[in-house]
């Protein structure tokens, strides 16, 4: 399997990891490993039970059944151990409002009983000048607020990082300085777990995916090979009437308009731009591959049972 | 015990805290002030019938002692809302509150249990109790040595008014810490608390101005705690046992209760 490793390289090793509400089905035989050194990406629409995922592991919430191990830790037994070598960043994160943001960033290190080792460097990066920890929580903007919550869960160089929606509310430069963040963190060795809607963020940060679907896993995927798979949409213009279709190979879903066709490209790029070589050939695009395409043939109205089949 | 998360939490209750304390101290000068000046005028209009002798006698005080009266100073309902702005309000407000906030999780992403979390919060919310009651008793003492009635206190006793006090307060102040761990929301949890205290400061007045409902007060934990009879010298070990208990039960439930719920995110 492919998302699967030994559980001693394993920085997060669920088994059949179930949460339901009474009939509400949360979360369901969930089973992975995120490896150590990786960051690995949560991804699924709200709802589907990312969160529940965290929480679950982090010890918020009581799993209906199966088991898990954070770190070589046991989630229900290790859960005070765990959290001392992690750091967390919620969904949404609330802060003390009556604080400054510097008073936050002392109160949650003291309380994790841990140097703050990797603060200055985080807050300058993330643009947090001291004038600014020096005002209240309560007239932060909703991007700072996150910001402060990216601060609080890496300050004290946790060994994992679970970051539930880490850049809601961040402008695009943050969002920039966030990655190269988590970039230097996965050099170091680090492993960071988190969570996402965001296509183009899992696409360029992490290592693995998983998908989740209604609280059951889809797939984990390489995403390096997940792209590499994907299909790209290409479209050719002739001079003159397009050629018969079928003898251009790698091509599906063709339609053709005049002189002009579009299709999916299935096959190696290389291949088919040598069998296309032809001085009739006017245009030629090739659209980038796209997580977007992954995640939408999982999510496609009642197409979840056969992604899973082949993939998990 | 998080000394960490104690510290903030008397933090958050500080300006509170000062506030009430300085009204305690003046509250408490007040009783032995009342006593003094209208304790006579008070006995001729009991004696004349203008006045009911029940409600001279309000609660299970008296304004014609003074341990009575400072009695009637604590259960009134003046010191009855210094005392459960933290008994009541700190109390149930200090988890459910961080909970409706969303900064339980924030704190719970910490390496600490609930039961540490509960037990510091609930030691700190105790002392600021304990704060307000010595506030309160201070000034009742040195409200009476400053107007020379300090022969009519003993005050080797006050140790034992504070201890049962506490013992009383305690129990409410428990009662909305295990309601605090209960709700999501800190509205459910003051509400039941307020309920719980209102509950029982009906069954003690009903008592005592009612005769016929007199057996009521013994239903009441407020019936529990007479400082007038421990500083004559009158303690019944019994009323302690009961206010202890009654404080007890309500940490039983709350460690047992909350590090099995489950915290799901902040709607």
């Amino acid at each position: 399997m492919e998302g699967t490793t030994s559980e001693s390289t394993a920085a997060i090793s669920t088994r059949a990891l179930t949460k339901h509400y009474g009939s509400v089905r949360a979360l369901t035989d969930l089973t992975l490993d995120v490896n150590s050194g990786e960051i690995f990406g949560f991804l699924g629409p709200n709802g589907a039970g990312k969160s529940t995922t965290i929480r679950t592991l982090l010890g918020f919430l009581h799993a209906t059944r199966g088991s898990a191990t954070v770190l070589g830790l046991n989630m229900v037994s290790d859960s005070v151990e765990i959290r001392r070598r992690t750091g967390y960043l919620p969904g949404g994160i609330a802060l003390y409002d009556s604080l400054t943001g510097e008073q936050v960033l002392d109160y949650l290190v003291e309380m994790q009983g841990r140097e703050p080792k990797r603060r200055a460097e985080l807050c300058d990066r993330l643009e947090l000048a001291g004038s600014v920890l020096r005002r209240k929580v309560r007239d932060y903007s909703r991007g700072m607020r996150q910001k402060i919550g990216v601060v609080q869960a890496l300050q004290h160089d946790p060994e994992l990082a679970i970051l539930d929606e880490p850049t809601e509310g961040l402008d695009p430069l943050m969002q920039q300085a966030f990655y190269a963040i988590l970039d230097d963190l996965r050099s170091e060795g680090r492993t960071v777990f988190f969570s996402s809607h965001v296509l183009s963020e899992v696409e360029r940060l992490c290592d693995r995916v998983a998908i989740i679907r209604a609280g059951e896993l889809m797939a984990i995927h390489d995403v390096g090979e997940l792209l590499a798979r994907r299909r790209r949409r290409v479209t050719l213009r002739w001079r003159g009437a397009a050629p018969d279709p079928a003898t251009l190979p790698g091509l599906a879903d063709v339609h053709v308009d005049g002189s002009r066709i579009t299709a999916n490209l299935t096959g190696e790029v290389a291949g088919f731009v040598r069998s296309i070589a032809s001085p009739n050939l006017e245009d030629l695009t090739i659209e980038p591959a796209s997580l977007e395409e992954a995640f939408l043939e999982y999510y496609a109205p009642g197409d979840a049972s056969g992604s899973e089949a082949t993939d998990r | 015990m998080s000394w960490r998360l104690f510290a903030q939490t008397l933090r958050w209750q500080r300006v509170r805290l000062s506030v009430v304390v300085l009204a305690g101290i003046g509250w408490g000068v007040l009783m032995p002030v009342v006593y003094d000046a209208f304790s006579d005028v008070f006995r001729d209009m009991a004696n004349s019938g203008a006045i009911p002798e029940e409600f001279l006698n309000f609660g299970s005080g008296s304004l014609f002692n003074l341990p009575g009266t400072i009695t009637l100073g604590l259960q009134h309902p003046m010191a009855i809302a210094m005392v459960g702005i933290f008994a009541i309000g700190a109390s149930s407000t200090s988890i459910a509150g961080e909970r409706a906030r969303g900064t339980l999780e924030v704190l719970l992403a910490r390496p600490i249990s609930r039961t540490v979390l509960y037990v510091s919060m609930s030691v700190a919310v105790l002392l600021t109790v304990l704060i307000v009651l010595l506030a309160i008793l201070g000034g009742m003492a040195g409200g009476a040595a400053a107007i020379g009635l300090s022969d009519e206190l003993d005050l080797g006793r006050m140790p034992l008014v504070l201890l049962n006090g506490f013992g009383l307060w305690a129990a409410f102040t428990t009662f909305g810490l295990a309601m605090s761990v209960t709700f999501d929301r800190p509205g459910p949890a003051i509400g039941l608390s307020l309920a719980w205290l209102m509950l029982h400061y009906f069954l003690e007045i009903i008592g005592s101005l009612w005769s016929d409902a007199a057996w009521t007060q013994e239903y009441s934990l407020l019936h529990h705690f007479n400082p007038g009879e421990i500083l004559t010298g009158k303690l019944d070990p019994i009323d302690m046992v009961i206010v202890y208990a009654a404080a007890v039960i309500p940490v039983i439930y709350a460690l047992l209760v909350f590090p099995k719920r489950d915290l799901p995110a902040p709607a």
